[in-house]
């Protein structure tokens, strides 16, 4: 149940950046996602988080820098790789061995093992597990400890329909009992479901943070749905106050760049007739998109026309 | 570091490679122990006076004081050293190793305390079986003074092939880079420079063998020699340094791997 404050995190490879100047917080009691394009960072800063790279800045849970932590898988579990143990070590060892690096009970492993459901299988080798049951042996060594704080990169990665279910309900879970938990992932779908908070990055520098309901609503792809008797009089009208109208079926319109309430004011000065008037909400994806749309490190065209084949570059348009 | 040592305790007894390189320098040492216990002629020996404690070592160490017999003890305990640290990188357990414990002087330090405490497990074992095989097989066996001084280089060696695997695995951060290095650079590469340079010196009557007492592997193994002044006799015409100075060469090679390796581990990113 910790404070997690990372400030000035700041990692260069090669003189060229990779994080730059991050700070954030991951408050207790909530699922905080980490979202960021490909190469933005995202791992570089857990890593940073963890003491695992040099760097600059500083993480503290609860006030104590991660190297001053005593026994500190009892504060922070932890998972960044997919598959981060040896092929022919048995999974119940690979947890014994972890947990009496930090005087966890060895009934400690038996619980985390049945935890994630790799029970049948604790005395098998890894080598023989899928992707999924890998991310399941992960979850289980970040479990160790009964930490109050959890740091996961990708954890969703391999996992079935059902084994991404049990891994929102468990993390939900987790951060109803006041746990901090900091997941990174691609699949915002998932993300939408789980995260309460989120820290956006985009070329290691910070795009937003805080609560997701916030993120969401500051999106730009927010948009007011409107069906006026005379669309053509209200588009002229909203376009003069820089407001964005698209034409959608059934004469309805899409505005965007003005809150519900200035379309449905607008509508009633200019005497139209409203027969509808709603709120359409910017998805995660949406949001996400309309937010590191700049910061892509790789951009791919869909390549579908005549000298328009996959350009991979970054965003500023250089190869 | 008691918490690193549990931790390293742990790991080093959970894979069977362990077992693999251990089980294999006790059997194989323990098979060359049987053929020189069963073809030495005691006759030879006698004849070129040759004390009979010399002849005893010959088959305790399984050949560890001949030039010409690898010592497979060291080879394999190299191995385990190089696993040591090469599996973290290998299997990038690394990231899990540094989670559960952050001060990384500490996970070096454990590393070589309990990769020195299972080779001289492996040496003792290798020591007791061979002695065993030198009483059963051999018509006099002599374990005088004389017998003591090669076992305790013997020990020293293995465990500085060992430590030196752990280190090179740490400082090239790949574990077949490592484990071509620790054996290449012993069984290839110094034999090599040393006929380079007795021959130059032979051609040019100059001193430029003596460069050859710098040689780590090679200083290392010339202390299992016993008596040390065997080596005389495979040195030619080299002036070699004394015994102590021998050791230390090998002493500072083995520590200068070690140091670059911990140096590596503990300053890099992980």
């Amino acid at each position: 149940m910790a404070l997690v404050q990372a400030r000035g995190l700041s990692k260069t490879f090669k003189g060229k950046p990779a994080v730059s100047g991050l700070s954030f917080d991951v408050v207790p009691g909530a699922v905080t996602g980490f979202l960021g394009p490909n190469g933005a960072g995202k791992s570089t800063t857990m890593r940073l988080m963890l003491g695992l790279d040099n760097g600059e800045g500083v993480t503290t849970y609860d006030g104590v820098a991660y190297r001053d932590l005593k026994e500190p898988l009892r504060h922070v579990g932890a998972v960044l790789d997919a598959k981060p143990f040896h092929p022919t070590r048995k999974a119940a060892n690979h947890l014994r061995m972890l947990a009496v690096s930090n005087n966890i009970a060895p009934s400690r492993v038996s619980e985390v093992i049945n935890l994630v459901g790799l029970g049948e299988v604790a005395n098998a080798k890894p080598k023989t597990f899928s992707l999924g049951m890998g991310q399941r042996l992960g979850i289980a060594t970040a479990l160790l400890g009964d930490p109050g704080t959890l740091i996961l990169d990708e954890p969703a990665n391999g996992l079935d329909p059902q084994g991404v279910h049990w891994l929102r309900t468990m993390l939900k879970g987790l951060a109803e009992q006041g746990r901090s938990v900091f997941i990174s992932s691609h699949l915002l779908s998932e993300m939408a479901l789980i995260a309460d908070q989120l820290v956006v990055i985009g070329r290691g520098s910070l795009i937003a943070s805080g609560k997701m309901s916030d993120f969401l609503s500051h999106s730009a792809r927010n948009a007011v749905i409107v069906r006026v008797d005379n669309p053509e009089l209200l588009t002229r009208e909203l376009r003069a106050r820089n407001a964005v109208v698209d034409a959608q079926p059934g004469n309805r319109l899409m505005v965007t760049g003005v809150v519900g309430d200035a379309v449905g004011e607008l509508a009633h000065a200019l005497d139209l007739t409203v027969f509808e008037l709603s709120h359409q909400q910017a998805t995660l994806e949406e949001a996400f998109l309309d937010a590191t749309g700049a910061s892509e490190e790789f951009r791919a065209s869909l390549g579908l026309g005549p000298g328009d084949g996959v350009n991979v570059g970054d965003s500023a348009g250089r190869p | 570091m008691t918490g690193a040592l549990r931790y390293e305790w742990a790991r080093i007894r959970s894979i069977a490679s362990t077992y693999w390189m251990s089980g294999l320098a006790i059997v194989l040492t323990a098979g060359l122990a049987v053929l020189l216990a069963s073809t030495v002629s005691r006759a030879d020996f006698d004849e070129a006076g040759v004390d009979n404690s010399v002849v005893t070592n010959l088959v305790i160490l399984a050949g560890g004081a001949l030039p010409t017999v690898p010592v497979l003890t060291a080879a394999f305990m190299s191995v385990l050293g190089v696993l040591a640290m090469g599996h973290e990188y290998r299997y990038g357990t690394n990231k899990a190793t540094l989670c559960a414990l952050p001060d990384r002087l500490a996970v070096v330090a454990a590393k070589v305390t309990v990769l020195a405490v299972w080779v001289a497990g492996v040496v003792a074992t290798v020591v007791v079986l061979n002695t065993l095989i030198a009483f059963l097989l051999m018509d006099q066996v002599s374990l005088g003074s004389d017998s003591v001084r090669p076992v305790f280089a013997y020990l020293l060696y293995c465990e500085g092939f060992a430590i030196a695997g752990l280190g090179l695995a740490a400082l090239f951060r790949n574990q077949t880079g490592a484990m071509v290095a620790v054996l290449v650079w012993p069984f290839v590469l110094e034999p090599i420079i040393y006929a380079v340079l007795a021959l130059v010196t032979e051609a040019t009557n100059s001193d430029l063998a003596t460069l050859t007492n710098f040689l780590p592997a090679a200083a290392g193994r010339r202390t299992l020699f016993d008596p040390y002044s065997l080596w005389a006799g495979y040195g030619g015409s080299i002036d070699t340094w004394g015994l102590g100075l021998s050791f230390l060469v090998f002493v500072v090679g083995v520590a200068a791997a070690a140091a670059a390796g911990a140096a590596s581990f503990i300053s890099r990113d992980a």
